[in-house]
């Protein structure tokens, strides 16, 4: 327990600031959202573009997560189970997505996959569009999320070390078996909190996804570039709705992430 | 199963771990492998189970080359220093981990799965555990847990990473004493890693002494003991006291002190370094005519039956000896009365200039 006057000043003044900066703010969403009481909010909520960004946020979702889970996965093995050359510069290139701007990841998908860019020449003859379309915003938003899951297994799997894998082999399981009975269960806790900031990051992304979705209304608006475009639009009660659903979103992520850490400690 | 291991070879970038190797184990011994930390003999061993690849050289099992064969198909048992058990399995599913992940075929039944695992746990004496988790465990039980797993597959290698390493001073004699009983059980050919010489000593049919990725000396503990084949292996097998003086064919002298020995012209003149091992001689009340080595006793140590006596050199030598003394007669020679000490040697280690062992002499 503090004992000095200085002390508890401190502590408050923490408190202030978390209050100040994050909870007023989330508070004065849902109030703005309710402003003009249920009514508006139901309508923002059932029109088509909130349901298509809803649709949109969730599909993008659903495939970077799982294609995250596995990359995630594979590279933490990849890292911690084999000396190679080249190893640590491996792990300092999977924090390129943490340390870049993702307007700078978007821009650089757009230059190398976009009509006018490198490979966009050669997807167009052969009739493929990834920009501008669901399939460029997967990818950048795989890109600036794929760090999380490998980022939280490999401190845990450098610390647990190869020893009960080696001992698995030994008695005779393949390498499917010895991550599936071994590896696996190890760290499934580590692995679940890896997936839930990794869907935590895929469905707040907002500037990768703005750069390459060329923000086609009902089409390639995902939840974050919804509430930018309604907010433009001075539609309140809409952009506020589509916030608050976001923040719920997010909340709930945080919630599991508590629940999580508080299993892995027991 | 006997093992035989040939010209292995291992580098680890510029550091080379084991320089050509070769080992002959027979069927069912018991082999220790005695080095110090860095000597390769974990290398060694991993590279006989299979984790661990050589640059060089075979290794076979009954004559039949396994030097290519994958570690999951060797059938090795193996027991790791830090244990390895699986967290997340009890005791009866960590032992039976093995059993279960047998093709369909081989499998036994679920029944004769269950009752592998009881057996095996009265084996290791740990019949009640079966449905504690490893973090459950104390550190003998889970070692004991981890040999029970190894066994599991009915190996006929069995190998053991310093399989005592983690344990106290206590539990690490008791274990090792049931090891040695174990091994006389069932019908199993192993080798484990230790640096722990006396370890090697009771438990192994054979020690093998390693020292920076070579085998110095490979022979029965007494062997290795009393006939060590190099300065490295006399040094590691116990504590040695090193007299340093001149030789001149007859007398070897160190300031006041002189030792009568006959080399029979193995030691040529000049500076002769004697190891004398602390078990290996006698404290008098008076010098012998072959023997004339004053000393003064520093301190003691009793320990039942054997007191440990530093000695410091009077008029000789500069650094303290240390001797084992029978306490019997420790207490018959009433060392606190009397004026003068004198060390007789029993026997002696000659380390010629070069640093080869010479003959074992006595002063006479």
């Amino acid at each position: 327990m503090p004992r000095y006057a200085h002390q508890w000043l401190l502590i408050a003044a923490a408190f202030a600031t978390v209050i100040l900066m994050l909870v007023l703010p989330l508070l004065l969403i849902l109030h703005q959202a309710f402003a003009h009481g249920l009514a508006p909010v139901m309508e923002a909520l059932t029109s088509n573009d909130m349901g298509h960004a809803i649709r949109l946020t969730v599909v993008v979702a659903l495939i970077t997560v799982p294609v995250n889970l596995v990359f995630g996965i594979l590279l933490a093995w990849c890292v911690t189970r084999f000396e190679f050359r080249g190893r640590k510069l491996l792990t300092t290139l999977i924090d390129i997505p943490f340390a870049m701007s993702p307007v700078v990841a978007g821009l650089c998908y757009l230059v190398v996959y976009g009509s006018q860019g490198l490979l966009g020449g050669w997807l167009a003859d052969i009739d493929v569009q990834l920009m501008f379309a669901l399939p460029g915003m997967v990818m950048v938003t795989i890109f600036v999320s794929c760090p999380y899951v490998a980022r939280v297994l490999i401190p845990l799997m450098q610390s647990q070390g190869p020893e009960e894998e080696e001992a698995a082999v030994l008695m005779g399981a393949s390498g499917w078996q010895v991550f599936w009975y071994v590896t696996l269960p190890k760290i499934r806790w580590a692995l679940l909190y890896g997936v839930i900031l990794t869907n935590a990051r895929a469905v707040g992304e907002f500037g990768a996804v703005s750069v390459v979705s060329g923000l086609i209304r009902g089409e390639t608006l995902t939840l974050p570039l919804l509430i930018q475009m309604l907010h433009e639009d001075y539609n309140t009660v809409g952009a506020f709705t589509a916030a608050g659903l976001l923040a719920a979103m997010a909340l709930v992520t945080l919630l599991l992430k508590t629940v999580l850490e508080w299993r892995q400690r027991v | 199963m006997s093992i035989q291991v040939e010209n292995i070879r291992k580098s680890f970038g510029a550091f080379t771990a084991l320089h050509d190797i070769s080992l002959d184990v027979p069927t069912n011994q018991l082999v220790g492998l005695l080095g110090p930390s860095g000597s390769g003999k974990t290398t060694l061993l991993r590279i006989i189970a299979g984790l661990e690849r050589a640059d060089g050289g075979r290794v076979l099992f009954n004559n039949e080359d396994v030097t290519h064969l994958d570690a999951r198909r060797r059938r090795v048992g193996f027991v790791f220093q830090q244990y390895a058990l699986f967290r997340h399995l009890t005791v009866a599913d960590n032992i039976a981990f093995g059993l279960r992940l047998l093709p369909r075929a081989e499998r036994p039944s679920r029944r004769d799965i269950r009752d592998r695992v009881r057996e095996l746990l009265s084996l290791v004496q740990l019949d009640n555990l079966a449905g504690r988790y490893p973090a459950q465990l104390s550190g003998g039980q889970k070692q004991r847990v981890a040999l029970a797993r190894a066994l599991a597959l009915k190996p006929e290698v069995l190998l053991l990473d310093e399989p005592f390493g983690a344990l106290d001073a206590k539990v690490r004699k008791d274990l090792r004493r049931w090891l040695r009983r174990l091994h006389e059980q069932i019908s199993v050919t192993s080798i484990f890693v230790t640096h722990d010489q006396e370890e090697a000593m009771e438990v192994s049919d054979k020690v093998v002494v390693m020292s920076q990725g070579r085998v110095e000396q490979m022979g029965s503990p007494l062997q290795v003991y009393e006939q060590p084949a190099s300065r490295f292996v006399f040094d590691f097998l116990g504590h040695i006291n090193s007299l340093e003086g001149l030789y001149d064919g007859h007398n070897w002298r160190s300031g006041d002190a002189f030792l009568r020995l006959d080399t029979q012209g193995a030691c040529p003149d000049g500076a002769l370094t004697l190891y004398l091992r602390p078990h290996e001689a006698e404290l008098a009340a008076a010098p012998t005519e072959a023997a004339h080595l004053p000393v003064r006793v520093a301190g003691r140590s009793v320990f039942g039956g054997t007191v440990t006596v530093e000695l410091e050199p009077q008029g000789w030598g500069a650094e303290v000896l240390e001797v084992e003394l029978d306490r019997v007669r420790w207490d018959a020679l009433q060392p606190d009365r009397q004026p003068a000490l004198y060390l007789l040697p029993r026997r002696l280690q000659t380390v010629t200039c070069d640093g080869d062992l010479g003959p074992q002499v006595a002063p006479a």
